[in-house]
């Protein structure tokens, strides 16, 4: 969760000040400044909830960029790039999926999203994880078939990496990019208040998304609340300390109390709702209507759907 | 454990989300017919919690740290169809705004982590505490227990479900071999893989976080404990009140003396036993060769009939004169002299009890005198 550091630098135009977006300087894990040491778990949690709220702005600050994306309605984009999200986990081809990936890749360019973090957004996260739990895969101990690379002789038989083994990994690997990709595009895009309103237009009932929002926005208010209390902590430590123990009871008395502080805030919040005239209707914003170029987006989309699995299903 | 897309086939992603729509339905109708309107900011503060628990670093040894999911946590501080929906919104918000878990396998993502491991560990949870009181380390324990299992029961749902991949996705190349088109791992490798990790590392970190916080409340900020737990009274020896407050109860002797009636109801079972037992009758009635004895040992001879000058000899009221009547009457007095000494110890203990309570609560009257108490959950 979070961005990485490539991050600060994807766009030029920004609504959020530098100065707010750089990592601080003794907080710097490289080892530039100071003495590189381990962080334990407070310093952990408070990079942690930084780079939440960092992850947040800078996507609030892309969507507001004009772009090809940003300009779609959210109800079409939602509609359209999960129907992708469902194309592309039907297809059973390398190429088609990179096919995918390359129009992905296009798009995101077309919407002023750097390129470069673009592509290191999806494939920082691809090989950690996906790359390394698919790699015993290309075995025949996991997946048997023809041997290409033999890796000599264990428990009593040949090991290699198989052809099937290999272009299952490869698979998997540019399926996880290119759903990866997809969402990355649409929740960047999209301001989080639209990208809320416009899955009404998949039926989930308004109670939901009134929910979703009102978790999305007192989670930044919780986040300060446990930003305090870490921060607390490590203005009170002047040595850090060894003992797990106590670092354990720290870890579940702060959350307790945050739990304490979620409860009463939800009771308030229900007063202030009740205040205002909340009756537990759930009323919504009327949605815009959708514009042309929305339904060409639409068009273009469903052709490429089209395209990639009639291929698909011709490649093999 | 936050499955992304493209692990699992979308036929699996569909059957999963239809596997967990029931439950969102019957959560959301439950949830709204016990909080009333007030579920909305209930249910999105709770997610936002869930969210936050995800980020809380747990340190374990060797330096390193790991999240919990908190799942049976949110189970046992709001019930369990409040955590499916406060488990699911959180899930979602990862998905949707920071990506973490994928968006088709968001439906698996729910079921193992939304369903199964909040209603697994509840259940657990609810076994083990029984009716203890609310303080009682028993429930800390037992919510920590249900964590444990609760995640592992997700786990177990997760490698069940990546396993399942390979055998029924696969594609069949030119040469007849089976290319895998989504997680290829087999059952008998993702089980295990799953588990261990889960078993050793994530299960621990559960179980830690939630007994940590469930004490943490029992010590701090019990009324939060008692919105899921209506009715339990706060400490050993307390009951309820109609009006809700906690009182003193008095200790339920019935039962012990239906009990102690029964056992000298019964005492004729003592004179039916035949032979008796090693020691019990005077020195000189032991089978000595029996024991490779030449002769009863002289201190067992000199001590032997040292106390001559009991009420009841033999349990009777002289040897042998009234053998069933004497019987029972000893049953009588014995039980009765027993049950008064105790009694007259806890009324002892009592009584020095109350004289030390009221002392400490004039000496905290006196230091709360000065400072306003907080209101209690903010």
């Amino acid at each position: 969760m979070g961005t990485d550091e490539s991050a600060t630098t994807a766009t030029t135009r920004r609504l959020s000040p530098d100065w707010l977006l750089r990592d601080e300087i003794g907080l710097c894990p490289c080892g530039c400044v100071g003495k590189r040491r381990r962080g334990g778990f407070v310093e952990k949690t408070l990079s942690g909830v930084s780079g939440l709220v960092r992850g947040a702005m800078f996507s609030e600050d892309v969507a507001a960029t004009p772009g090809l994306l940003q300009r779609i309605d959210a109800r079409v984009k939602v509609v359209t790039l999960l129907g992708l999200l469902v194309v592309a986990a039907f297809l059973h081809s390398i190429a088609a999926l990179a096919t995918m990936y390359v129009v992905a890749l296009v798009v995101a360019s077309a919407s002023r999203l750097s390129v470069r973090f673009f592509v290191a957004r999806v494939w920082l996260f691809v090989p950690v994880f996906t790359g390394i739990v698919v790699l015993p895969a290309t075995l025949n101990l996991v997946t048997p078939g023809t041997i290409v690379v033999p890796l000599g002789h264990w428990f009593g038989g040949p090991v290699g990496l198989t052809a099937e083994g290999l272009e299952s990994a490869g698979l998997i690997v540019m399926r996880v990019a290119v759903s990866i990709s997809l969402v990355v595009l649409l929740t960047l895009t999209t301001p989080w208040t639209r990208l809320l309103h416009a899955l009404r237009s998949l039926r989930l009932p308004a109670t939901v998304i009134l929910v979703l929002a009102m978790a999305y926005r007192y989670l930044f208010h919780l986040l300060a609340a446990v930003e305090d209390m870490y921060t607390a902590r490590r203005a009170r430590t002047v040595v850090p300390d060894r003992d797990l123990r106590n670092g354990r009871r720290f870890v579940a008395a702060s959350a307790g109390a945050l739990f304490g502080k979620a409860y009463g805030l939800s009771e308030e919040v229900y007063l202030a709702m009740v205040a205002r005239g909340f009756t537990g209707d759930v009323r919504l914003l009327a949605p815009d209507r959708v514009k042309r170029r929305d339904l060409a987006w639409c068009v273009a989309c469903g052709g490429l759907g089209l395209v990639l699995l009639w291929g698909d299903r011709v490649l093999g | 454990m936050h499955i992304p897309d493209g692990y699992l086939s979308p036929e699996t992603c569909a059957v999963m989300y239809g596997a967990t729509a029931p439950f969102w339905v019957v959560a959301a109708r439950r949830v709204r017919r016990v909080v009333k309107t007030r579920y909305v900011p209930l249910l999105a503060l709770g997610a936002a919690y869930c969210f936050l628990v995800m980020m809380f670093n747990v340190p374990v040894p060797d330096g390193t740290t790991a999240h919990a999911v908190g799942a049976v946590l949110v189970a046992v501080l709001l019930g369990p169809w409040a955590a499916v929906i406060a488990v699911s919104v959180a899930l979602a918000i990862q998905a949707l705004f920071f990506g973490d878990g994928g968006v088709l396998a968001f439906g698996a993502n729910c079921f193992n982590m939304a369903v199964v491991m909040p209603f697994v560990g509840y259940a657990l949870y609810r076994a083990i505490a029984g009716r203890a009181f609310l303080t009682s380390p028993r429930r800390a324990l037992a919510a920590g227990v249900g964590a444990y299992v609760g995640i592992n029961a997700a786990a177990l749902c997760a490698a069940i479900e990546f396993g399942l991949q390979p055998d029924l996705f696969y594609k069949t190349t030119a040469t007849g071999g089976h290319v895998p088109l989504y997680a290829p791992f087999h059952l008998s490798q993702t089980i295990p893989a799953m588990l261990g990790a889960h078993l050793l590392v994530a299960g621990v970190v559960e179980f830690v976080l939630t007994v940590g916080v469930i004490a943490y409340l029992q010590r701090a900020n019990l009324p939060i404990l008692r919105i899921n737990h209506p009715g339990l009274p706060d400490a050993a020896g307390q009951r309820v009140a109609d009006d809700g407050r906690a009182v003193e109860r008095r200790p339920r002797l019935r039962g012990i003396f239906i009990g102690l009636a029964g056992l000298v109801a019964l005492v004729p079972l003592g004179l039916l036993a035949s032979g008796g037992a090693f020691g019990e009758d005077s020195p000189s009635a032991l089978d000595l060769r029996k024991y490779g004895l030449d002769a009863v040992p002289t201190g067992l001879q000199r001590y032997g009939d040292f106390w001559s000058s009991a009420l009841f000899p033999g349990y009777d009221f002289e040897h042998g004169s009234h053998p069933n009547l004497g019987y029972y009457a000893s049953a009588v007095l014995g039980t009765v002299l027993i049950a008064g000494v105790v009694v007259a110890g806890f009324r002892v203990a009592a009584v020095s009890r109350r004289r030390r309570d009221r002392r400490g609560g004039r000496d905290r009257d006196r230091a709360d005198a000065g400072a306003e108490r907080e209101p209690v959950g903010r």
